[in-house]
């Protein structure tokens, strides 16, 4: 069978299968075919649908050079007004001419169209289409994660209606929002309203504040009162209402226990002898340098109190490590502990091994590397996901585990606690993120949408929402209560791989892999400010000071850097206000570097006097 | 991500389809089949690649590992690749032949029984945690826990191209300093740009610590001495102090050069040596203070008191030591450093006249100008050139050995301690450092006559010395590597006088000819007679090869064990091991067959696995020396069999300790000078 006929004994095999004698046989005549041939018509019906498709597009494939080139000069010589939303059309054109080569069998066409245009696109997007060009054949579109997002889902670009009635986005505007992987966010889905105000604390007043109180002050009785007057302070201004403070009950939050309490008063008194910090007043850093560990240790989190460290390992297994003098102790055996006066005061001390002296303890249970290890407010339990697919929590008074949730299906890439505790979520390579309880084996709300995996994840400060970050290079915020997805925000230029929300909550911060910083506002769902990267080394680590006014990155370059936030904030404002003609200077950003020696940074942590805590591990001399 | 130049549509080639075929049995790959099999796997490879970078990202990590791909390929429910664990990556091998070019992964044979003879490898360390500031109030205080806030590299490109600190204005992103205060309001409030005065401020607590090292290092305290040079060879930030220093070091020797303190300049130049040795310090800018200083201590006239009894020999020989060391490292093109250096050397050797190569006295009346150089100047010209290497030697020296020797006969000859002392000096100086390249240079027989014409005086002694050198290719000195410094009084500054016969030279040589006798006999008795002392014995690397041998390794031998060292066979052509601990050595082809004077035998290598205990270890050495020099100087023995170099994979080891109650290599000898 010559290829020249296969098309026509296609055709012919359609008329056959819908029963149009008379053409058929005129054709026949015509196409001067043999009965053998005839005879034999029996194309699968694949191979069919390709034949007539291609047949339909036999147009030839150098127009689509010709088509993309002549687009690529009409926008151009395009008014420069118009020029930069017009090129964010050139990507996703681009891609979807390259596709259709492909699917059409026109695979040479095809690189050399993405040769000789591919390196014209945006730099972001060249990590897609490295990915993209592994597709080389129409056998693999199908399969193929990126080219099946690609052909599925719409590219979204936002267009201005027209020059007299609405404002032209300037070339930063528009550039400052691209990057995700089907483009921006369309204004329609940020439209809902986020509750970013914190919540009401609830009141402490029945604590045993004034024994403490009273010791302070013989410990330093020349200046009791001042300090009084600070913490009338802090009192004071937690009952005014915010505005934007989502009601108390909106979702559900566990009642606090006794022991609970005590570390809430606890707190709070840290936090009273806190250091304002500010350009002019930086943070003094503690580093802990994890020797020997080489490549093995992954993550690290120190509890709230900074009395804890966690790592967690490349070989499944996690150490908990004391920060102060106190070590780690288990709880007795079950019939010692039937022994102790439940009634008795000191309760909880007394139920522990009192001949337990760990300064290290460490935990197995997890069957791959463990990806994220989170400490819970209270630091009674720890929270661990993992590659198996499982998040465990862990006890850290029986040094035991307690629960494995299943519920992933691929690995679990993070896992953060709520602020107020019993909720947690996960995010994995499933790109599903979930919202668990620790007293449910199965999820409480399952967020769906994100395209590629969920790398990041973290709650708000007031436990009512959770912000996610994807390989589609979008943060999105979800609703806890409704399941839904109120923000979706676009212009990360790589992957996210942390998320901090500042102490105020209006400000979500992320690091991206390349380094860059991206400071979103949830009010709008709009970037405030972007901080390029300064090298390639991604970005794993964030960190905002207790009082908000410094944000601290750590990156694999192995160097701490501090940011001015209340500079960002203020900037960003302003051009609320009107009066945006603000140059994007990141230099006025920046307040200090500090670099360590040879040891990547993997977690950050202010403490609640705003001493800011860093944990790396020493990678050797190099 | 730099993939402009890498393109997109990478694949296999069709070839490596092919090899890869072959190598599982299929012959004959159609073409088509090829291509389309190396479109497809290189697609699914790019697949795995990139969810393995996922994993990658997500260990925090830049270099993608095995098990990434292990994770990768789980994820695609593909089952894992097995016992590929590798810690490092794997090198690629590239061969071509017959027009085919090939990359392959070496595959080692492993022997199971070596691995199980082996003593088993150490346990790692468990991970541990370790807490320092990395920030005191925004500023990063200068621990050895942080990293030095001026880069070696950085200070380099100061010093190379102090153009660029102009145009780049203060980073406050790479020095960890304040900008507040003073200075960060001075800017500020000032709209005019000013060049500021180079001001060089020290902190009040860089001034104690600049106090505090050079009193150290020049009191009398031999503990806090070692603290000190033990904190300048290793503490990093010390750059913004290094003028102080540098200056102390020249002012330092000026004054002690006329004071002839012996003492005090060996300290300076511990001084140099730390500084040298600190990774994180860049020297050039000091360099114009620190060689002549350096220079004066191997070239001064006087250096002691009592040049008869004091040993300033051991001073010159460091200092010349430190001198190449120098030069090995800052010498650039526009510099010309080591030329600098070898014309200030040989301008000492300078002889009146350079008709020196014509036989007979004729140059005896116009010795009379340069007869002022003194004997110690020449040996420490003698010393700074030999360090240089051996091409250096065989310019500078070799030319003038005739009228050096003349000039040690006629102080042998003459009467005066101290001179008789110089030229024996002087004169075993020569012979261990010329003898090698004499070796190299010449064609045997070696024939006294000959040499006595060419070399003058020195030349029956040389004679002997090239001739037994010769005789012992595998054993033997060496060329002189043997250099044994005993821990003996003559260099603590205590104003006793020391016993002569332990000066070092005299001890493993004295001029006289009996004791030319370098071979591996000497070897042992040295150390045999110095053990039988209780002393503890340094032996440096060999001297006259400077450039092709490695850094100078320490060897400090416990004398109860020197007792049974046998010899290692010599001029057989094998490698002959002593262990009585087991050793491994893997060896291929232990005996080259050398088809020619000029043919260089590829390097072989014979790996010895283990640690061997240090007796072990210094014959080893000596062989890797021996056999290195050996080869550089490639002289067919009578069978026409030559040895490999040996390579002796294992790092210095300190024994101490024994059954003799041994003090530590004492700080104030220079022992560890060496």
């Amino acid at each position: 069978m010559g290829d020249k006929s296969t098309p026509l004994l296609a055709v012919l095999q359609l008329l056959r299968k819908y029963n149009l004698k008379g053409t058929e046989d005129i054709l026949r005549k015509e196409a001067n075919l043999g009965d053998v041939e005839y005879e034999n018509l029996d194309l699968p019906e694949v191979e069919l649908a390709s034949i007539l498709t291609a047949h339909h597009t036999e147009s030839d494939p150098y127009s689509y050079e010709f088509a993309y080139d002549s687009l690529k000069k009409f926008v151009e010589s395009s008014l420069d007004i118009y020029k930069y939303e017009l090129s964010t059309l050139l990507y996703p054109v681009f891609v979807h001419m390259y596709l259709i080569l492909i699917l059409y069998d026109h695979t040479e066409h095809a690189s050399k169209f993405l040769d000789k245009f591919g390196p014209e696109q945006e730099e972001y997007y060249q990590e897609d289409l490295n990915r993209l060009c592994a597709v080389k054949n129409k056998d693999q579109v199908k399969g193929n994660e990126l080219a099946e997002i690609y052909s599925s889902n719409k590219f979204q670009v936002q267009l201005s209606r027209d020059a007299s009635t609405q404002l032209k986005r300037t070339q930063a505007q528009v550039k400052s929002t691209l990057g995700g992987l089907l483009g921006e966010a369309s204004r329609n889905e940020n439209r809902t309203k986020v509750y970013y105000g914190l919540l009401k604390e609830p009141d402490l007043q029945i604590l045993p504040a004034p024994i403490e109180d009273e010791e302070e002050a013989e410990e330093t009785p020349d200046k009791p009162k001042k300090k009084k007057a600070k913490k009338d302070n802090i009192f004071m201004k937690k009952p005014k209402s915010d505005p934007n403070a989502p009601p108390n009950d909106r979702i559900p939050l566990p009642d606090l226990k006794e022991n609970d309490k005590i570390e809430k008063s606890k707190a709070l008194r840290e936090a009273a002898k806190r250091v304002q910090l500010g350009p002019e007043c930086l943070p003094s850093i503690c580093f802990y340098t994890l020797m020997n560990s080489g490549q093995t240790a992954i993550c690290a989190d120190i509890c709230d109190d900074s009395t804890l460290l966690a790592v967690g390992f490349n070989n499944s297994s996690i150490k908990v490590w004391t920060l102060t003098t106190i070590r780690l102790r288990g709880m007795k055996s079950a019939d010692k502990l039937q022994d102790i006066d439940r009634e008795a005061g000191d309760v909880l001390v007394r139920m522990m091994e009192e001949k337990d002296r760990d300064t290290c303890r460490t935990l197995f249970g997890h069957s791959g590397p463990v990806y994220k290890v989170a400490f819970d407010p209270f630091k009674t339990m720890l929270l661990s996901c993992s590659e198996d697919s499982t998040i465990r929590l862990w006890s850290l008074q029986c040094w035991t585990c307690i629960v494995v949730y299943r519920g992933h299906v691929w690995p679990v890439w993070d896992a953060r606690w709520s602020p107020h505790g019993h909720y947690f979520a996960s995010g994995g390579h499933d790109r599903i993120a979930r919202l668990w309880a620790t007293d449910h084996h199965h999820p409480l709300r399952i967020f769906a949408g994100h395209l590629s995996d969920v790398d990041c994840i973290q709650f708000h400060p007031n436990s009512n929402y959770i912000a996610t970050g994807s390989s589609d290079r979008t943060v999105r915020l979800w609703d806890c209560l409704t399941g839904s997805q109120v923000r979706i925000m676009t212009g990360h230029k790589s992957t996210p791989f942390t998320l901090a929300f500042s102490a105020c909550g209006r400000w979500l911060a992320s690091g991206g892999g390349t380094g860059e910083i991206q400071v979103w506002d949830l009010s709008s769902g709009l970037p405030t400010a972007a901080i390029p990267p300064a090298n390639d080394s991604p970005i794993h680590a964030l960190a905002f000071s207790r009082d908000g006014t410094i944000l601290a990155s750590g990156s694999l370059d192995s160097t701490v850097k501090l940011w001015d936030f209340a500079v960002i904030s203020d900037e960003s404002l302003n051009e609320e206000n009107g009066n945006g003609a603000t140059a994007q200077k990141e230099d006025k950003f920046l307040l200090r570097s500090y670099a360590t020696k040879n040891s990547p940074i993997k977690s950050l942590h202010f403490t609640r006097r705003n001493l800011l805590l860093a944990v790396g591990s020493y990678e050797g001399s190099l | 991500m730099s993939d402009s130049e890498l393109g997109y549509g990478s694949s296999f080639t069709v070839d490596s389809v092919k090899v890869i075929a072959e190598s599982v049995g299929i012959g004959n790959l159609v073409d088509d089949a090829a291509k389309e099999l190396a479109d497809d796997v290189s697609y699914r490879l790019k697949i795995i690649v990139q969810d393995a970078m996922k994993f990658m990202q997500h260990s925090k990590r830049q270099k993608l590992s095995i098990t990434d791909i292990d994770h990768a390929l789980k994820v695609q429910n593909i089952e894992p690749q097995y016992g590929f664990i590798q810690p490092d990556t794997l090198p690629f091998r590239f061969a071509s032949g017959g027009g085919r070019e090939l990359h392959f992964i070496e595959e080692k044979d492993i022997d199971l029984s070596e691995i199980l003879s082996a003593p088993p490898p150490k346990i790692p360390l468990d991970v541990s945690l370790r807490a320092h500031w990395l920030s005191v109030d925004g500023v990063q205080p200068t621990v050895p826990e942080n990293p030095p806030p001026l880069s070696k590299e950085a200070q380099k490109l100061e010093s190379v191209d102090p153009i660029t600190k102009l145009s780049k204005p203060a980073n406050k992103d790479s020095a960890g300093k304040p900008v507040c205060g003073k200075a960060a309001r001075l800017k500020a409030s000032e709209s005019v740009h000013v060049k500021q005065l180079a001001t060089h401020e020290l902190s009040v607590e860089q001034q104690l610590y600049y106090k505090e090292i050079t009193e150290a290092c020049v009191g009398s305290d031999e503990g806090r001495r070692a603290e000190a040079l033990q904190s300048l060879a290793c503490d990093p930030g010390l750059h913004e102090m290094l003028p102080r220093m540098c200056t102390f070091i020249s002012e330092g020797v000026k004054v002690n050069v006329v004071q002839n303190n012996l003492a005090l300049l060996i300290y300076l130049m511990r001084m140099v040596k730390a500084m040298l040795d600190n990774q994180s310090l860049y020297l050039e800018k000091y360099l114009h203070e620190l060689i002549p200083s350096v220079s004066t201590c191997i070239v001064a006239r006087q250096l002691c008191m009592r040049p008869e009894v004091d040993n300033h020999w051991a001073l010159r020989d460091f200092a010349a030591r430190l001198m190449a060391q120098i030069c090995k490292t800052f010498n650039t093109s526009t510099n010309n450093l080591q030329t600098r250096v070898t014309r200030l050397f040989s301008k000492a050797l300078q002889c009146p006249s350079q008709t020196n190569n014509e036989s007979g006295p004729s140059m005896v009346p116009s010795m009379k100008e340069s007869e002022k150089t003194p004997l110690a100047s020449l040996y420490g010209a003698v010393q700074g050139l030999a360090e240089l290497g051996a091409e250096v030697v065989k310019v500078f020296i070799l030319p003038r050995v005739r009228w050096l020797g003349e000039r040690v006969e006629g102080a042998l000859s003459g009467i005066g301690g101290a001179d008789r002392l110089a030229a024996g000096n002087l004169k075993h100086q020569l012979l261990k450092v010329l003898a090698p390249v004499v070796r190299a240079h010449r064609q045997p027989p070696d024939l006294p006559e000959d040499y006595k014409r060419e070399y003058g005086y020195l030349g029956p002694s040389l004679q002997q010395m090239v001739s037994k050198l010769r005789s012992s290719p595998s054993s033997g000195s060496g060329g002189g590597a043997v250099a044994v410094v005993t821990c003996t009084p003559p260099l603590l500054p205590s104003p006793s006088p020391a016993p002569s016969p332990a000066l070092p030279t005299l001890v493993s040589s004295s001029p006289s000819p009996v004791s030319i006798q370098h071979t591996s006999h000497t070897h042992s008795k040295t150390i045999e007679s110095v053990a039988n002392r209780n002393v503890v014995i340094t032996s440096s690397a060999p001297q006259s090869p400077a450039p092709s041998t490695p850094p100078p390794q320490k060897f400090v031998i416990v004398s109860s064990q020197q007792k049974n060292q046998t010899q290692p066979a010599s001029s057989a052509g094998h490698i002959v091991m002593h262990s009585s601990q087991p050793t491994i050595v893997r060896s291929q082809n232990s005996v080259v067959v050398t088809s020619g004077p000029a043919g260089v035998a590829p390097p072989q290598k014979v790996v010895v696995v283990g640690v061997p205990p240090p007796t072990h270890q210094l014959h080893q050495t000596h062989q890797q020396h021996q056999q290195h020099q050996q080869h550089q100087q490639h002289q067919p023995t009578a069978g026409g069999v030559s040895q490999a170099p040996v390579s002796v994979v294992a790092k210095p080891v300190f024994a101490r300790g024994g059954a003799t109650p041994q003090p530590p290599p004492e700080l104030d000898d220079l022992s560890h000078l060496a």
